[in-house]
């Protein structure tokens, strides 16, 4: 299967997507046999969101175990996408349904719904959704921007826990 | 070498789909054929050094799956995930750490080649240049950094290659410049040291993973602790710690007073006391009679009654009676030993929480684990998800709780007081009817009905089912938190059930007293039935050969410790059924009459009355705690019972666990169980103090009978202490002994216990209050920071 993989991937390809996001060749190569062993329909894009393997490569790129040497490399260039500000910043987006780079209490609400079901009843996941913004909110705008989002997940070791960690 | 062959294979079998680099295959079997000439010590230094590498990042990875699996159920968040996560990322990861062990035991062999043909030249050089003090002590702190550096190579995210290069230094160094600070003859010792050190600690790793599989039935108990929260799942951890106990009590009375019996003692029938009497003998193989353990099961291993007073038996001279009586103390005393060191370590777990302020955000953002791959964690990890918001929802509802404290107040006393009422009820009710039965019992058990025969069981059980729901309701008055109220009901229903207790062991006195009255008539009786037997000869008659009768129809004396362990062992037995009937009844028959019938009923049957039942956690951590109880009081005169108990619990486990996924519901209000089980054991060890109390009070104080049991024939059963002092050891022991026992040297050592009691107590109360002080300053400081 490994043979196959690599074959339908082209070099010029591995190139790009090495300098887009930072895996380096094995790393790359490994992670399409995992895309094809995903996608099922063997049309090159997963399913529901048609992603193909550029968008899964991108999306992954942030989840890229961060490095010690890579912070000395380059400063001046662009921040490379795991960085932990990148990371957070993945994270705030997905709750950041709407895209205004505020998360409000109904995008939280949505969110929640969408974890727990209806197992909690909606008064009290309302309740919690204020809660977590009395906590985050720093300004007063019942709303948590990416910098209060930031600051709440301060202490989480985000560089960890937003890895792969099969990767070597 | 075994290693090296064997990476190739599992590399292989692990590796799907992973490239390979080609180079890294040929030198593995250039150097299989080359290794067998290397240098045998340096190989396994290599190999040592290593392992101790992953030793060390394992020892990580192991720490947090004990602490996972500790029976501590840990609130934060990283916990959680984990736990939810590691069936899924389980796999990952062991796959993951044995790619770098085997990865870097295939670097041994690389660096085998080059280090040997380089290391036996630097070694030779190293020896012969002299080491002045500070190079020495230079070179020592380079080899330690060296050391560290190998220890930490796996963490570095560097590329694989750049790891190995480094590595090979690293090891060259190490091998070339360790070897020159042991001094001589003691460097061939110390490198072997180090080895056998390096070797003993994979062991040791390998015996912890071990270890952990083998804890039995801990999937079961995350599930259910996804579903119904950690205090439901506290119960079932408990449970399987009563489990783990009792099969060492089992260990020790099947293996020290059952199996020499059975292998070395008299069969049955040969003495009276092993054979049923002729009378009995009809119904002895009934299954009426065995289910009431008398029959045939009573004159078997199970029962005290059967063991014979022999000295010693069987060629290996096994002191029966001495087994007997000190399996009987050591299983209390282990018992002792191992609640009191649970609860001490429960009490050391419980500090040092970290109470953040972003408790929901946290909750919100960062439950989810994306390592997760397994369907059903994935959802043991939604429902776990949901379990850990109603927590937290009660928790802040607690806090919120706008007392009118006058009112609660009130309102708290008033339900004492119906409590105290309901138990003093019970308790008088309870002391009629024993008083009735035993009047009862004089007049004879044959004339009255089945009702007043069971009088007793009957209402305890009633009272058993109802007071505890009594209990429930006043408890709505209290308005605690449900934690707090958990152990108030548990405190009170623990009341109840020692009226149980208390009427089991008049009862169970009554009919000992009994029984020694008996046991006189039958002595006096024995003589003249032996005067019969032959036949008017006169008994000084020395010289008549005795005449051989069959043992069943020698005429028995009613044997009290074999009737007391009956009591205890039917008691067992019947409360077992009670709980089963009780769980198939009352909780499964009621979900599938709520489920089928609510087609066709006039209103919800699952939000109105009946409704899925929630699992009772208050009853049944009594019931097995009352059920440990009766195991200690009654080993000493069943040794077949805690035979029977780990039966009954084994199959409780996954009866339970069965009911509790089939049909109950979650609480309403889940809340987190706290941190220790310390209530619990807590109760354990006042029921193991009571249970030792009947236990002591007849060993020492009851003569035991004169024709069963392995101290018949004594006249206390403790008398079979001094005579094996006397004849079995020598003679200036049994001086020793004596002199220690003198009240003189006794009374010190007493006194000296207590005071160093007291001193530990106090040093104790200081440091707590030094924690909680430190505790104070870090919150107040992180309330500063957030401020700022």
């Amino acid at each position: 299967m490994g043979s196959r993989a690599s074959t339908l991937l082209r070099d010029e390809e591995i190139e790009e997507i090495k300098k887009e996001t930072g895996f380096s060749h094995s790393q790359i190569t490994r992670l399409y046999s995992r895309f094809t062993s995903l996608d099922k329909g063997e049309n090159g894009t997963l399913r529901e969101d048609q992603v193909n393997f550029r968008g899964f490569m991108r999306t992954l790129a942030h989840f890229r175990p961060i490095e010690d040497n890579e912070k000395s490399k380059d400063q001046n260039g662009p921040e490379p996408l795991n960085s932990r500000s990148n990371k957070l910043h993945f994270a705030f987006r997905l709750y950041d349904l709407d895209k205004d780079d505020k998360i409000s209490r109904d995008e939280l609400l949505q969110v929640l719904r969408m974890m727990v079901g209806v197992n909690i009843s909606d008064e009290q996941l309302g309740s919690i959704a204020d809660r977590t913004i009395q906590e985050a909110d720093q300004d007063g705008d019942s709303a948590i921007s990416f910098t209060e989002f930031v600051k709440v997940l301060e202490k989480v070791d985000v560089e960890q826990k937003m890895s792969i960690r099969f990767l070597h | 070498e075994k290693e090296k062959k064997v990476n190739p294979k599992t590399r292989r079998g692990n590796a799907r789909g992973r490239v390979r680099k080609d180079s890294e295959e040929e030198e593995e079997t250039r150097t299989a054929g080359q290794r067998r000439q290397r240098n045998r010590r340096a190989q396994r230094k290599q190999a040592g050094k290593e392992d101790s590498d992953s030793d060390e990042e394992s020892c990580k990875t192991k720490k947090n799956r004990a602490n996972q699996i500790s029976k501590q159920q840990e609130p934060d968040e990283g916990a959680d995930n984990n736990k939810g996560g590691r069936k899924g990322r389980g796999k990952n990861e062991t796959k993951q750490e044995k790619k770098p062990e085997e990865k870097g035991k295939k670097d041994k062999e690389n660096k085998k080649k080059d280090k040997s043909n380089k290391g036996s030249s630097s070694e030779s050089e190293s020896e012969e240049e002299p080491i002045t003090e500070e190079e020495l002590a230079k070179l020592k702190e380079e080899v330690e950094e060296k050391k560290k550096l190998i220890a930490t190579l796996r963490n570095k995210p560097w590329k694989m290659k750049k790891k190995l290069d480094i590595l090979k230094e690293a090891q060259l160094f190490v091998e070339k410049f360790e070897g020159a600070l042991g001094k001589g003859k003691g460097k061939k010792f110390y490198a072997y040291k180090v080895m056998m050190t390096k070797k003993w600690m994979k062991f040791q790793r390998d015996f912890e993973n071990f270890k952990t599989a083998c804890i039995p039935w801990e999937m079961k108990i995350k599930e259910i602790e996804s579903h119904f929260g950690s205090s439901v799942a506290s119960y079932f951890i408990f449970l399987r710690w009563m489990y783990g106990i009792n099969m060492i009590l089992f260990g020790l009375t099947f293996g020290l007073v059952m199996v020499p019996e059975v292998l070395m003692g008299k069969p049955y029938g040969t003495l009276p006391r092993k054979t049923v009497p002729r009378a009995e003998e009809a119904s002895a193989m009934n299954f009426a009679t065995l289910w009431d353990f008398s029959g045939l099961a009573q004159y078997s291993v199970l029962f005290y009654g059967y063991y014979n007073n022999q000295r010693t038996i069987g060629w290996l001279k096994f002191r029966m009676p001495l087994s007997y009586f000190l399996v009987g103390v050591g299983t209390i005393a282990y018992s002792y030993m191992v609640v009191i060191r649970t609860m001490a370590k429960n009490a050391n777990e419980e500090g040092g929480g970290d109470d953040t302020s972003f408790n929901f955000s946290w909750k919100m953002f960062t439950s989810w684990d994306y390592l997760i791959g397994n369907p059903e964690t994935a959802d043991n990890k939604f429902a776990s998800i949901t379990t850990s918001f109603k927590e937290a929802i009660v928790e802040e509802q607690e806090n919120r709780k706008e007392e009118n404290i006058h009112l609660t107040r009130f309102l708290r006393v008033l339900a004492n007081f119906f409590a105290l009422c309901t138990l003093a009820g019970s308790g008088y009710l309870i002391y009629f009817v024993v008083r009735r039965s035993q009047k009862f019992a004089l007049e004879g058990l044959d004339n009255y009905g089945w009702w007043e025969r069971n009088e007793v069981n009957m209402v305890m059980s009633l009272l058993g089912m109802f007071c505890p729901t009594l209990f429930d309701v006043i408890s709505s008055l209290e308005n605690y938190h449900p934690r707090i109220a958990l152990r108030w009901q548990l405190g009170r229903i623990f009341a109840l059930f020692l009226g149980n207790l208390y009427t089991f062991i008049i009862a169970l006195m009554d009919e000992i007293n009994l029984k020694l009255e008996e046991e006189k008539i039958v002595k006096y009786n024995m003589t003249i039935w032996e005067a019969s037997l032959y036949n008017g000869t006169i008994p000084e008659n020395a010289t008549a050969p005795p005449i051989q009768v069959d043992p069943a129809d020698v005429p028995r004396g009613p044997c009290w410790e074999t009737m007391v362990g009956q009591e205890f062992v039917r008691l067992t037995i019947s409360d077992t059924m009670t709980t089963y009937i009780t769980i198939l009844i009352g909780d499964f028959l009621r979900a599938v009459f709520v489920r089928f019938f609510n087609y066709c009923w006039c209103w919800d049957l699952e939000y109105g009355f009946p409704s899925y039942s929630e699992f009772d956690i208050s009853g049944n951590v009594l019931g097995l705690i009352f059920n440990q109880g009766m195991i200690w009081m009654g080993s000493f005169y069943a040794p077949g019972l805690p035979a029977i108990n780990v039966f009954r619990l084994h199959t409780s486990m996954y009866l339970q666990c069965w009911a509790v996924m089939c049909c109950n519901v979650p609480h309403e209000r889940v809340f987190k169980a706290s941190r220790s089980n310390n209530f619990y054991m807590a109760m354990l060890l006042f029921i193991l103090f009571l249970s030792t109390l009947p236990a002591v009070y007849t060993i020492v104080s009851i003569p035991p009978s004169f024709d069963c049991g392995p101290f018949s024939g004594k006249t206390r059963m403790f008398e079979v202490i001094s005579e094996t002092l006397e004849n079995d050891f020598p003679s200036w022991f049994g001086k020793v002994f004596s002199y220690a026992s003198n009240p003189g040297l006794i009374l010190p050592f007493i006194l000296l216990m207590v005071l160093s009691i007291y001193y530990l107590n106090a040093t104790s109360k200081s440091y707590k209050e030094a924690n909680l002080d430190l505790k104070k300053k870090l919150q107040s400081q992180a309330e500063e920071n957030k401020k700022r």
